[in-house]
C-alpha cells in the first residue's frame, strides 16, 4: 500500500502566486473603471436606467471574479465535444472576437487524446460486446422507463442489475439509482433523518456527499482530510459531551468518507477507519465514486485494495459513471438496510428509475470485469490502468512536477499554483491535441490550482508517452517542474506494464 | 459574534469543479480562510518591504518622510481593504448574502474574535509604527501622521467594533 504524497509548495513559490492574484485584482478594478466610464463595453448584466434608485439587482462586486479571471480563462472550460470519450475524442474548436465573452463554433474538429473523462477500464465504447448489449436492451425496453421505482419502473433489468452488483461487490444487496449525485443526497437524509443524529464528514468529500448531509437535520463536523487521530478525537468528544444542548446521547453517528478524493487522488485509510468505527459504534458510508473499478485485483474497489471484508463497511455506495460507462449510483450493504432504503428514499419513490440500455451497460461490463464472459479481457483492463497510473505518475515525479495523491490512485494531480499558468497549460496542451482538465480557485484551495489527469485503460503507453513528452515541454516553457525532492526511480517502466504483457500473451 | 456558521468548519474550501463562475458547493466563505493559508505572512511581509524599498528608492525622498510614507500607504491600503470594501468577489450561495454587508475583516474566520489572524493583522500596524517612529528621530509632526493614521486602522480592528457603522457610513 502506497503512502499519500502532498508535498508542500515551496515558499517563493506562494509567494509570486499571491502576487499574481495582487497584481490580477488591481488590473480587474482597472477594467472595471474602464468599463464604467464607458471605454470598455460592457458584457455583463447591468441595471435598467428607470431602476436605478431601487435596492440593487445585481452585486457587481460579487461578480468581480467571474468578470475579470473566471472570463478570461473560459475558453480551456466547457470544451464541447463531438465523439464518444474514449482514449481519443473529437473536439470542436471554438473561437472568440470580445475576450470569450462569447465564443461560438468554428465547424472544425480536433482529435485529441483524453485525459480528462473518467473512463477508468476504458468502457466508454461505442462498438463491443457492451454496446451491442445496450442496443438489444433499447430495442427490448425503449430508452425511457416512465416511472418511479415503487410505481411501475421496476424492470426485471434493474433486479439483474441490482442481484449483479451485489455480487460483484461481495455483499448480501444492493439497490441502483438513475443518477450518481441523486444516490448520495437524497438518500443519506433517508438514513439519518430523525433528530439526534451526528455526521462527521470528510473536509474533501463532495458536493453529494454534502448536499446529502445538509438535508437531514443532523448536525455536521467536519474533519481533517484522511486523518484518523482527528477522528477519534471528535467521537470521543461527541461521545462525551453528548448532544449539544440536552447532553443526551446521540441515537447514531455516521462518518462519511470517500474512497479516492476526486481532487487529490488520495485513497482513504480504510482499515484505521473501520477499527474506529467499531470502537466506538459509529456506521461508516464509504462512497466510492471514483474507487470502485479502479482499484483492487479484480476492481472490487477500495475494500479489496486493503484487503478488507466487505461486509464491515455498513453503507457501501458507488456510482457507474466512472468505471462503467454508464449513468447512475448504487447503494449496497445487508438487506435491511437495503429494504428500507427501497421504501424510504426519495429517489425510489419520486426519481425515475434508470433506463434499460444503461442498465444493460453497466451489466455487461460488471460481468467483463468479473470475468464472466469467459475471458480475461477484464483482468487486462484492470491491470493496464492500474499500470498506465503508476507510470504515469512515476514519470512525472521523475521529470520533477508537483503531483499529489497516492501512488495506485488513477488521478493524478499536477500542481501549477498561478492561476495565468493553468489557462497557459491548457492551451498549450490542446495545441498539442491534448485534451486535460485544469480547475483553480474557489474550486480548489487558493494557492493550489492544479491540472488533473485521469488515466484509462483504454490509455496505451505510446499514447501516454507522447503526452508526457509533450508535458515536459510545456511545463519547461510554463516552468511547472517545481518540486524539489531528488527524482527517485522505485519502479521501471518494464515492471509497470510486465503483468499487462503476460496477461496478453494468454489472451 | 457571528452564529451563522457552526464551529469546526474547515480550513479549506472543499472541492467541485470550475463551472458557472467558480461557484462552491459547500458552503464556505472562501474570504473567511485564505488568509490562515500557508505563507500568506511572509507574502504580506515582502509586499510592505517591497512598498517600501520603491519609496526609498525616490530621491527626493529622505530616510524619515520614506518610512512615514510607507506606514501611511500601508496603513491606507490596510483600511481600504480590509475595513472599506465589503463583501465578496465571487457569489455568496452559502449564507444568503450576510457576508454582502461585512467587510472582510469582519468576516475573517466567520466572525470568530481573537484568532492568529486577526492577531497578526492587529500587529503589523503597530510594529510599522514603531519602526517609523524609530527612523523619523521622534520627530512631532511625523509622529501625528503615523500615530493617527495607525489609529485610523487599528480602531475597526477592535472587537467592540464589529458589526457598527459610525454615522451609518458604509453601512450598505
Amino acid at each position: 500500500m502506497s503512502k499519500d504524497s502532498f508535498e508542500p509548495a515551496p515558499r517563493v513559490v506562494v509567494f509570486l502566486t499571491y502576487l499574481g492574484y495582487g497584481i490580477l485584482m488591481l488590473f480587474g478594478y482597472f477594467r472595471d473603471f474602464l468599463r464604467k466610464s464607458g471605454v470598455e463595453t460592457t458584457h455583463s448584466a447591468i441595471e435598467r436606467k428607470n431602476m436605478k434608485d431601487f435596492v440593487p439587482l445585481y452585486q457587481s462586486f460579487e461578480s468581480f471574479y467571474k468578470r475579470n479571471i473566471y472570463m478570461r480563462l473560459r475558453d480551456c472550460l466547457n470544451r464541447p465535444i463531438c465523439s464518444v470519450p474514449s482514449a481519443e475524442f473529437d473536439i470542436s474548436e471554438r473561437v472568440s472576437d470580445d475576450g470569450n465573452w462569447h465564443l461560438r463554433l468554428t465547424g472544425k474538429t480536433r482529435r485529441c487524446v483524453n485525459l480528462g473523462s473518467y473512463n477508468y477500464l476504458g468502457f466508454a465504447e461505442n462498438k463491443g460486446p457492451c454496446a451491442d448489449a445496450a442496443a438489444e436492451a433499447l430495442q427490448q425496453y425503449g430508452a425511457g422507463v416512465c416511472s418511479t421505482r415503487q410505481e411501475l419502473g421496476n424492470y426485471k433489468i434493474h433486479e439483474e442489475l441490482e442481484e449483479t452488483t451485489a455480487r460483484f461487490l461481495g455483499v448480501e444487496d444492493a439497490v441502483t439509482f438513475g443518477m450518481g449525485f441523486a444516490t448520495n443526497s437524497m438518500n443519506i437524509p433517508a438514513l439519518m433523518g430523525g433528530k439526534g443524529c451526528l455526521i462527521l464528514s470528510d473536509e474533501l468529500n463532495h458536493a453529494s456527499l454534502v448536499l446529502g448531509a445538509r438535508l437531514c437535520s443532523t448536525v455536521i463536523k467536519v474533519f481533517k482530510h484522511n486523518d484518523i487521530e482527528d477522528v477519534e478525537r471528535k467521537l470521543r468528544e461527541a461521545i462525551i459531551n453528548g448532544q449539544p444542548r440536552r447532553q443526551r446521547a446521540w441515537r447514531k453517528i455516521l462518518i462519511i468518507v470517500e474512497g479516492i478524493y476526486s481532487m487529490e487522488g488520495s485513497i482513504i485509510k480504510l482499515p484505521d477507519f473501520i477499527r474506529l468505527k467499531k470502537k466506538y459504534g459509529a456506521y461508516l458510508y464509504l462512497d466510492e465514486a471514483h474507487s470502485v473499478g479502479a482499484l483492487g485485483e479484480t476492481g472490487r474497489g477500495v475494500t479489496e485494495y486493503w484487503g478488507v471484508d466487505p461486509r464491515d463497511v455498513d453503507i457501501m455506495m458507488g456510482t457507474f459513471t466512472k468505471s462503467f460507462g454508464a449513468a447512475g449510483g448504487y447503494i449496497a450493504g445487508s438487506k435491511r438496510l437495503i429494504n428500507h432504503l427501497r421504501a424510504y428514499s426519495h429517489s425510489t419513490t419520486y426519481a425515475c428509475s434508470m433506463s434499460a440500455p444503461v442498465a444493460q451497460q453497466v451489466i455487461s461490463s460488471m460481468k467483463i470485469i468479473m470475468g464472466e464472459d469467459g475471458t480475461n479481457r477484464g483482468q487486462l483492463r484492470i491491470k493496464q490502468l492500474a499500470a498506465n497510473s503508476k507510470y504515469f505518475r512515476q514519470r512525472l515525479v521523475e521529470m520533477g512536477f508537483m503531483v499529489y495523491g497516492n501512488d495506485d490512485s488513477p488521478i493524478v494531480p499536477l500542481l501549477m499554483y498561478m492561476v495565468p499558468k493553468i489557462a497557459a497549460f491548457s492551451r498549450e496542451m490542446y495545441e498539442q491535441n491534448v485534451g486535460v482538465v485544469v480547475v483553480g480557485y474557489p474550486a480548489t484551495p487558493l494557492t493550489e490550482t492544479r491540472a488533473r489527469f485521469c488515466l484509462s485503460a483504454a490509455h496505451t503507453r505510446e499514447m501516454l508517452d507522447k503526452v508526457l513528452d509533450d508535458i515536459s515541454d510545456v511545463g519547461d516553457r510554463l516552468q511547472l517542474k517545481y518540486s524539489l525532492n531528488s527524482p527517485v526511480k522505485a519502479v521501471s517502466a518494464e515492471e509497470c506494464y510486465s503483468q499487462v504483457d503476460s496477461l496478453e500473451h494468454k489472451a | 459574534m457571528d452564529r451563522t456558521q457552526p464551529k469546526g468548519l474547515p480550513t479549506r474550501v472543499p472541492v467541485g469543479t470550475m463551472g458557472d463562475g467558480g461557484t462552491t458547493y459547500s458552503g464556505v466563505n472562501p474570504n473567511a480562510v485564505w488568509l490562515n493559508s500557508r505563507g500568506i505572512w511572509l507574502s504580506y511581509v515582502i509586499a510592505v518591504t517591497i512598498l517600501h524599498l520603491v519609496l526609498l528608492s525616490i530621491p527626493f525622498l529622505n530616510v524619515a518622510q520614506a518610512w512615514t510614507l510607507t506606514n501611511v500607504v500601508h496603513n491606507i491600503g490596510n483600511y481600504i481593504f480590509l475595513h472599506m470594501l465589503k463583501g465578496t468577489p465571487w457569489e455568496t450561495n452559502w449564507d444568503q448574502g450576510k457576508s454582502r454587508l461585512l467587510t472582510h475583516w469582519e468576516q475573517i474566520d466567520f466572525g470568530e474574535q481573537f484568532t492568529t489572524t486577526r492577531k497578526f493583522l492587529f500587529l503589523a500596524p503597530v510594529i510599522l509604527f514603531i519602526l517609523a517612529s524609530f527612523y523619523t528621530k521622534y520627530d512631532p509632526l511625523h509622529f501625528i501622521i503615523n500615530l493617527s493614521t495607525m489609529l485610523l486602522v487599528l480602531i475597526p480592528k477592535l472587537p467592540q467594533l464589529h458589526g457598527v457603522r459610525i454615522f451609518g457610513i458604509n453601512k450598505y
